[in-house]
């Protein structure tokens, strides 16, 4: 149990290093910057997967060697507790009745055979585990503190298995979607491919499809957010079979997968047309670079490569523009507006790029200018650009947990036996019946494991009912 | 939208407490140096006037923002306080005498609040993410956890301190417990077949003059041992509800958040406590120190995590 506990504190230590050390998953731009301004601490850090602390090979080890010292301590204890409840409790030391730390004796009429009857009733009462050996009860009692303690420790196990079976089975992705829209959940719609499990093939996806009537942020007066929703609808096929809500604390579930509030953003719908034809139309996503300040414009990207030479516009949204003058957040759209800068050239649209950013090498500055919704703008050529209409879109985290029903259930059973495995106490008591002439003499002897000062006035208490 | 009138008062109360608990806490060490009973007297009562105006500066906080009033770092550390005194007060010293650690434990309900003024936020409303029941399940398991680790430590202290002063003074023979009757355990001497409490074997007559004015050092460790058992499971109770809660909020239920990491932390190190004080060569002095680790990972938690590093728990409302 030493290494046990050792190798406890050790996963400890472990753990910290992930909060102090900036993690690649959870905090990419501090690693970054890290490596910018420190080389030589970031090349160590790297070595030693400072920055994937719970991913690394010692980490993994740390814990793994826990697992192996629990589950090589917990058999044979485990063994020895089936055991012990087959088995009576033992008759032994009661030569030394009078030498245990409680002993009392007593006077009682009748036989030795009636006197123990008695008592054996009286401790079975008492929820004692009675056995009869040769005139000499032996009872004990708190058996649960063992089995507690077992529950706790065999659900510990039990809930990291849970976790690498709901990992491995499951998979987190994101998914963006504009009001109005439908995405349909298979794997190459994610916005990025989703992190599926070791076990989880492509064609395990569900391959439903959510449809986003509306979203909707609401805000205090003084712009703290009160809430986000998306009103979703959940067609299979061509039919719908479920209307709901996503909500920030309340995710909507289907066919096991989870769907969760996790961001929004403007998507203006940007019409493109040369001499009338229309070249692009629909709403494209917006991001903003820093969530945090809402009074800055978001931007997108739009690319029309059929034309020549190949066009691609920069564009900045000010949803609230008068807001975003006084440096206040732009919480909802009144009188959006639109600045674009647009660029030929060639989009080498050949190479993988961002949607969000134009690849400049290839392009030159053209016209640029803004406009309102609902307004056109005129290029040269007789291109025109039009921002007939704004939406927002809502983005969500979406995962399916097989392991999360073994996870809560382990978590129950690790509470549920940690209050005997902490508050019951084992206690062990003998009583010897003496004949003495007509009457009997009743030896009571025992002593507790834990909780002793309890004891005293529990021994005292069952001493009066067996010596009545 | 927040009523002035009842953050006002919030805030005078809060005043008014802070300082009723430090006429309280010296008291307390009043009491511990020189045994005046009536002053012991006057001490509790400065306590108790303390916590019933604190929990009055808590609910007027709690009406003045319209929900429950421990949404921010001020609320809780206020809270964590608030409950240190109260369950020193209604259970621990009621249950044992140990007045010795009263002081201990308002002189932590001082430092708390002096620290919650520094991080003073106006009473407002709470960000989405938080707005869930579960702010009341897993929160308040927090701070009741918190609360009871904290007077946990105190006594983990103090029992260092008499412990050291009782060897100075007990030959060692006379701390060897006398568990006769233990040959008749079965099986091998492991886990939770060892008493916890081996210690607390009585210290012989007369050697209670020269141990000073603190309890026993084993009355001592008993009591930190029992607070830090009962504040186990609800320390494991929060860390699970608030699994729970990161799984419908966040989407994930563990994910090695700086919070998460030290609350597991916390959790851990104390669970090391309570193997090592059934584990031969590590009861006593060095499950005490563990105790003391966990503790100090507790407040990290509260202080560093909020403050310094950032993560999804940045709800200290610290600008």
């Amino acid at each position: 149990m030493r290494t046990a506990l050792i190798l406890l504190l050790v996963v400890a230590v472990a753990a910290v290093f992930g909060s102090l050390v900036p993690q690649a998953n959870t905090a990419p731009a501090a690693v970054e910057s890290l490596y910018r301004e420190h080389p030589l601490q970031a090349a160590i850090y790297e070595t030693l997967g400072l920055f994937d602390v719970y991913g690394s090979w010692w980490f993994t080890l740390a814990y793994v060697l826990l697992l192996v010292s629990l589950v090589s301590c917990l058999i044979p204890r485990t063994r020895g507790t089936l055991r012990g409840l087959r088995r009576r409790p033992p008759a032994q030391g009661v030569q030394e009745l009078e030498t245990l730390k409680h002993f009392a004796e007593g006077v009682v009429p009748g036989g030795a055979e009636d006197a123990l009857d008695r008592s054996r009733r009286v401790l079975r009462r008492r929820r004692f585990r009675v056995a009869r050996e040769d005139g000499v009860l032996a009872a004990d009692k708190g058996r649960a503190r063992e089995a507690g303690s077992l529950l706790f420790h065999w659900s510990f196990l039990l809930l990291l298995v849970g976790v690498i079976y709901g990992k491995g089975f499951g998979f987190t992705g994101r998914a963006t979607v504009i009001e109005g829209g439908t995405w349909a959940e298979t794997h190459a719609s994610y916005d990025l491919p989703p992190a599926e499990g070791r076990f989880f093939s492509e064609s395990m996806h569900r391959a439903f499809r959510v449809r986003v009537l509306e979203f909707d942020a609401d805000y205090h007066p003084n712009g703290v957010p009160r809430g986000f929703v998306s009103r979703v609808e959940i067609l299979e096929g061509n039919r719908v079979v479920r209307a709901g809500r996503v909500e920030v604390n309340e995710p909507l579930e289907y066919e096991g997968v989870k769907m969760y509030q996790l961001g929004y953003g403007w998507a203006p719908v940007i019409e493109v047309r040369r001499d009338g034809r229309l070249l692009a139309s629909g709403p494209s996503v917006f991001v903003t670079d820093d969530p945090s300040d809402l009074s800055r414009p978001w931007r997108g990207v739009v690319k029309l490569p059929s034309l020549r030479p190949q066009v691609g516009l920069e564009l900045r949204l000010l949803p609230d523009p008068r807001a975003s003058l006084t440096g206040s957040p732009m919480l909802e759209a009144r009188d959006p507006f639109l600045f674009f800068q647009a660029y030929r050239g060639n989009l080498r649209l050949t190479a993988a790029q961002s949607v969000f950013r134009l690849d400049r090498r290839g392009l030159e500055r053209w016209e640029g200018g803004g406009i309102a919704l609902g307004e056109t703008a005129r290029l040269p050529g007789g291109v025109e650009i039009s921002f007939p209409e704004l939406r927002e879109y809502t983005q969500f985290q979406v995962k399916r947990d097989p392991g999360l029903g073994l996870i809560l259930a382990s978590a129950i059973a690790m509470l549920l036996g940690l209050l005997p495995a902490l508050y019951s106490s084992r206690r062990r008591l003998w009583v010897r019946a003496v004949p003495d002439g007509a009457r009997t003499r009743l030896q009571v002897g025992g002593f507790a494991l834990q909780r002793r000062s309890a004891f005293d006035e529990e021994f005292r208490r069952l001493v009066r009912e067996l010596v009545r | 939208v927040s009523d002035v009138g009842l953050t006002t008062f919030s805030n005078l109360a809060f005043g008014v407490a802070l300082v009723l608990y430090l006429v309280a806490m010296v008291g307390y060490f009043h009491h511990l140096a020189f045994r005046r009973r009536p002053v012991l007297v006057a001490a509790r009562a400065f306590a108790f006037a303390g916590l019933g105006v604190h929990a009055a500066s808590v609910v007027a906080r709690g009406l003045a923002a319209g929900r429950v009033p421990w949404g921010n770092l001020y609320e809780y550390v206020s809270m964590v306080g608030l409950l240190v005194v109260a369950v020193y007060l209604l259970v621990v010293e009621r249950m044992r005498r140990t007045e010795a650690a009263g002081g201990f434990a308002l002189g932590v309900a001082v430092l708390a609040m002096a620290g919650a003024t520094l991080l003073y936020t106006p009473p407002g409303p709470l960000v989405p993410a938080l707005n869930s029941y579960w702010l009341r399940i897993h929160v308040v398991a927090a701070m009741l956890g918190s609360a009871l680790f904290t007077l946990g430590t105190i006594f983990t202290v103090l029992y260092l301190f008499q412990t050291r002063r009782e060897r100075r003074t007990v030959p060692e023979p006379a701390r060897v417990p006398a568990l006769v009757g233990a040959g008749a355990q079965a099986g091998p001497a492991q886990g939770s077949d060892l008493p916890e409490d081996l210690a607390e074997a009585e210290p012989e007559e007369g050697v209670s003059q020269r141990r000073g004015r603190l309890p026993p050092a084993a009355v001592l460790d008993r009591t930190a041992y029992r607070t830090i058992a009962f504040a186990f499971p609800i320390w494991t109770f929060a860390v699970i509800a608030g699994a729970i809660w990161a799984e419908e909020a966040w989407g994930r239920y563990w994910g090695w958040d700086p919070k998460e990491v030290w609350s597991f932390v916390t959790w851990v190190t104390y669970a090391g406590y309570l193997h090592a004080r059934a584990t031969v060569g590590w009861r006593g002095t060095r499950a005490a120190i563990l105790a003391i680790v966990g503790f100090v990972a507790l407040v990290f938690n509260i202080v560093v995590v909020n403050l310094v590093i950032s993560g999804l728990h940045s709800y200290a409302g610290v600008q």
